[in-house]
């Protein structure tokens, strides 16, 4: 069902009209095609904050396309960016703390927090972003950046680091309405540069609809050279549940960006599966995840056929919704084994048999509701609540072979199954996000893309939520 | 005629003879009726009147365009038959925009350095008054099975007519300057680029006079003479140069409106004009021009070719390329005596000067941890360039050349670097050296 407050022009003109106390919601801005050498072209971004990233941020911000504007009392604050803004021809301007120019609008703001030591230092959140938060464009983003709290000797510099993460989620709720995001992004001292690609991403219209999440940047598993465009090129990557919704849109973003794409479906979804391939120039692979021998076949097609496999998108999954009292044991078995059993296999067969290759990723689709709790939901949430240890449990074991695990939560996302719910219920979930609206299947697609990209190496065992910003689930 | 050694694969240098061109005059002026091949005919027999050269030692021709004759594209054959040389004299035309004179004056040094000739003519010319007006692929589709189809009936052409409407799907189509995968129109980027490296009006407007009197002084001083060939057109004889203007000031250009953005600061003054025009070049093995009693004035000890992101900042090419040129002639920019940059617009040389100068542009871009460099005023476009002598597009890099040339002779310097920003993103560079 289509959200009529967001497509339908007439019916968002007459509730502005009508003054009508519904808000409505702000249309995303959305990535068109493949990555782009500059994807914030033309963009002027707010760089402020208590930090020394500085040098780092006036790289990648000049070499994405931004204008960086930057907040400082002297003109001592622009030195990091001056040679950058030449290379690119992307000059900094400064303005004062604490005050925005008039007629000056934004459309990111990053906030370097990685100096903070005492809680008296989260003023400069308010004092250096709170003049322009009303200048953020529409679908503007915000990014605050700190140093992970657990890696603080000092109870003290912990409660800054955290502080970070709760302003940022608070005040993605604030410019949902806008269509903005924000979300934190923790990097580990020494991992900094590998905040190249997770900026270009967020500050980009790829990140669309993930607001109100904190990243972690790690130097955990090894790198390799990032490409910025064509970044999958000659990689391989099986889906699962390719058929349809996200699994399908997943597919084409791969393929967009160069991986051949394995389609994995059903045997019973042969058409829409091999349709899909075909369009993509993929393959296809017809096998049932939950089959016993499925893991063996799978490992033995993508060995023989491709000689191995780099990118794994773990996206079949089905619900058999029922309170527990009422459930059959089939229900829950079929629910559990599809979302978690059969990953888990599959996954342990590929490492064993060394069909994924170094440098591999891994990305499991959990589930918000699965996280938060749902009624109805017992099998499906004890399923995709497992895939969140299992991610976090494996990325280490897997890190110096450069394999990142990582897993997806998706929240409102208009497909088949949420066509299905009750208007009423529909509706609230759609207006729960800080966003105000449910995702497309293309925003988990662009945050698996994004994961499975060389460049996201810094991110592992993670659980990203691509939500909007949903009030559900923290 | 004498029989031609076999040379081929044979390790020789090349060498710049001499050059010539007509006068660069505005277009839809005085050259209106000379169209692209007519100005190359007359600089290329102009050059062997000059030179005295007997036509039956001509290898080649090799020639630089944008715009083509479509009924003609090969200019360089045409102009070998045009002037009668032997029919031996074979021809190729090249383009690489705005780099195409250049790219043809290359292309005969890399064919005499391969062994593949000895003697070869190279130049390029454009006529933008003779530029072909497009007719909508709609109507050619419409009209070509009448023109090279059967016998047509009153019918048939009323068919024809109905297919033309509305008539404004049928007006032929304005030519622009414009990228074709941008849609951006070169003025536009220039624009763009003075606003993104923060080059203000003023320095383009003091760049732009600089140019014209650095222009006029060489052409009264008569130092273009040996280089320019008087043409005697329809409407006249023409003797030198028609858009240069030894009057103008900054204070002059400071009054001309942006022609490119309302708040721009791109305008007439400070952007090259449409021009018409053609240069030619000889170039010979330095083992023949000896034996032929020549005194060559250059050689080549570099080029280098570069492409960057057109929708970036398209003119920014030079920046890359120069620096690659220098690095293949293993010379740094102080080391060099004459620099010349085509001027596409004032906005652009100062891009690329400034990009030049930047640590930061080198540490990025080039990979080096000190920048290329500062150009010294005093060596830097010493008699003017594009913006005041104009630009037929193809014949710009040959005039260069033939500038650079001659000045490395007259003078006793060393060396000239040379660089030219080029539709489609494209940057080429050159270091000539005296013989």
């Amino acid at each position: 069902m289509t959200d009529l407050l967001l497509e339908n022009e007439n019916a968002r003109k007459l509730v502005k009209t009508l003054g009508l106390p519904i808000p409505v919601p702000e249309k995303l801005a959305r990535s068109k095609g493949p990555y782009e050498e500059r994807p914030l072209d033309e963009k002027t971004v707010l760089v402020c904050g208590v930090g020394g990233l500085q040098a780092t941020l006036a790289q990648i911000l000049t070499k994405a396309g931004a204008y960086p504007l930057v907040v400082g009392t002297s003109d001592a604050v622009l030195e990091p960016f001056v040679g950058p803004g030449e290379a690119w021809a992307r000059p900094p301007r400064r303005v004062e703390p604490g005050q925005a120019p008039e007629g000056e609008r934004v459309d990111a703001i990053v906030f370097d927090g990685t100096g903070l030591e005492t809680p008296d230092d989260l003023h400069q959140l308010y004092v250096f972003m709170s003049p322009w938060i009303r200048r953020l464009n529409r679908s503007g983003r915000v990014v605050v950046i700190g140093r992970p709290a657990g890696d603080a000797k000092k109870p003290v510099r912990a409660a800054a680091r955290a502080g970070l993460e709760g302003f940022t989620r608070s005040l993605a709720k604030e410019i949902g309405a806008n269509g903005s995001t924000a979300n934190s992004v923790f990097v580990q001292e020494g991992a900094d540069e590998r905040l190249d690609s997770v900026l270009r991403f967020l500050l980009s219209p790829r990140s669309a609809y993930i607001s109100c999440q904190p990243f972690h940047v790690t130097k955990l598993a090894k790198g390799e050279e990032a490409p910025e465009t064509h970044v999958l090129g000659g990689k391989v990557a099986l889906v699962t549940g390719a058929a349809r919704g996200i699994g399908e849109a997943t597919a084409e973003l791969l393929a967009f960006e160069g991986a051949h794409v394995v389609c994995l479906d059903r045997p019973a979804d042969d058409a829409p599966c091999s349709k899909v391939a075909q369009r993509i120039g993929g393959s296809t692979l017809l096998i049932d995840i939950t089959d016993i021998d499925a893991p063996e076949r799978i490992a033995g097609e993508l060995k023989d056929r491709f000689g191995g496999v780099d990118i794994v998108v773990h996206n079949a999954g089905v619900t058999r919704d029922k309170t527990l009292a009422r459930m059959s044991p089939e229900q829950w078995d079929m629910a559990v084994d599809i979302n978690l059993g059969a990953v888990i296999r599959i996954t342990d067969r590929l490492l064993s048999d060394e069909v994924l290759r170094s440098g591999g990723r891994v990305i499991c689709l959990s589930s918000v509701s699965g996280i938060a709790g749902n009624r109805g939901q017992t099998n499906y949430s004890a399923g995709k609540a497992g895939i969140v240890g299992f991610v976090g449990a494996l990325a280490p074991k897997v890190a110096k072979k450069g394999i990142t695990v990582n897993a997806i939560a998706p929240g409102f996302i208009e497909t088949r199954l949420t066509d299905a719910m009750p208007v009423a219920i529909r509706e609230v979930a759609r207006r729960m996000a800080a966003v105000g609206q449910g995702g497309k299947p293309e925003d988990v697609g662009q945050a698996i893309t994004f994961l499975a990209t060389p460049g996201a190496v810094g991110l592992t065992g993670e659980t990203l939520r691509v939500c909007g910003g949903a009030l559900v689930g923290a | 005629m004498a029989k031609k050694k076999n040379g081929w694969g044979k390790k020789q240098r090349a060498v710049i003879v001499a050059g010539v061109r007509t006068p660069f005059v505005k277009a839809f002026g005085k050259f209106l009726k000379l169209d692209t091949i007519d100005l190359s005919d007359i600089a290329v027999k102009s050059l062997l009147e000059r030179t005295d050269l007997s036509h039956d030692e001509i290898d080649s021709i090799v020639w630089g365009g944008v715009i083509f004759p479509s009924l003609a594209p090969n200019i360089a054959r045409e102009i070998a038959l045009d002037l009668k040389l032997p029919a031996s004299v074979e021809g190729m035309t090249c383009t690489r925009a705005c780099a195409s004179g250049l790219q043809a004056v290359t292309l005969a040094a890399a064919a005499i350095e391969r062994g593949e000739a000895d003697v070869v003519i190279a130049g390029g010319s454009d006529s933008t008054s003779n530029a072909p007006l497009n007719l909508p692929q709609k109507v050619v589709h419409a009209l070509a099975p009448l023109a090279f189809g059967k016998a047509a009936t009153p019918g048939d052409y009323l068919g024809v007519l109905a297919q033309m409407m509305p008539i404004t799907d049928i007006l032929p189509k304005m030519p622009k300057i414009a990228e074709r995968t941008t849609g951006e129109v070169m003025g536009e980027s220039a624009e763009r680029m003075a606003k993104r490296n923060e080059i203000s009006r003023e320095d383009q407007d003091e760049f732009a006079a600089r140019s014209h009197h650095r222009a006029a002084e060489a052409i009264a001083s008569g130092r273009f003479d040996d280089e320019v060939t008087p043409v005697e057109s329809p409407e006249g004889w023409v003797y030198a140069d028609n858009i240069v203007r030894g009057d103008t000031s900054v204070e002059k250009l400071a009054k001309l409106r942006p022609v490119f953005a309302k708040d721009g600061t791109v305008t007439a003054g400070n952007a090259s004009p449409l021009t018409d025009g053609a240069a030619a070049v000889l170039l010979m093995s330095e083992e023949k021009a000896r034996a032929l009693g020549y005194k060559p004035l250059a050689a080549f000890k570099s080029w280098s070719y570069v492409g960057v992101d057109p929708s970036d900042q398209l003119l920014i090419g030079p920046a890359l390329a120069m620096p690659k040129a220098l690095d293949r002639a293993g010379m740094e920019l102080k080391d060099v005596s004459l620099v010349d940059m085509h001027e596409a617009f004032a906005a652009q040389v100062l891009s690329v000067t400034k990009a030049l100068a930047s640590k930061g542009f080198a540490e990025v871009r080039l990979g080096k941890s000190k920048p290329v460099g500062e150009i010294d005023d005093a060596i830097f476009n010493v008699h003017g360039g594009s913006l005041s002598i104009g630009h037929p597009f193809g014949a710009t890099g040959a005039r260069m050349v033939t500038t650079m040339a001659n000045e490395l002779s007259r003078t006793g310097a060393e060396t000239a670097l040379l660089g030219i920003c080029a539709a489609g993103g494209l940057g080429a560079a050159a270091v000539l050296e005296a013989v």
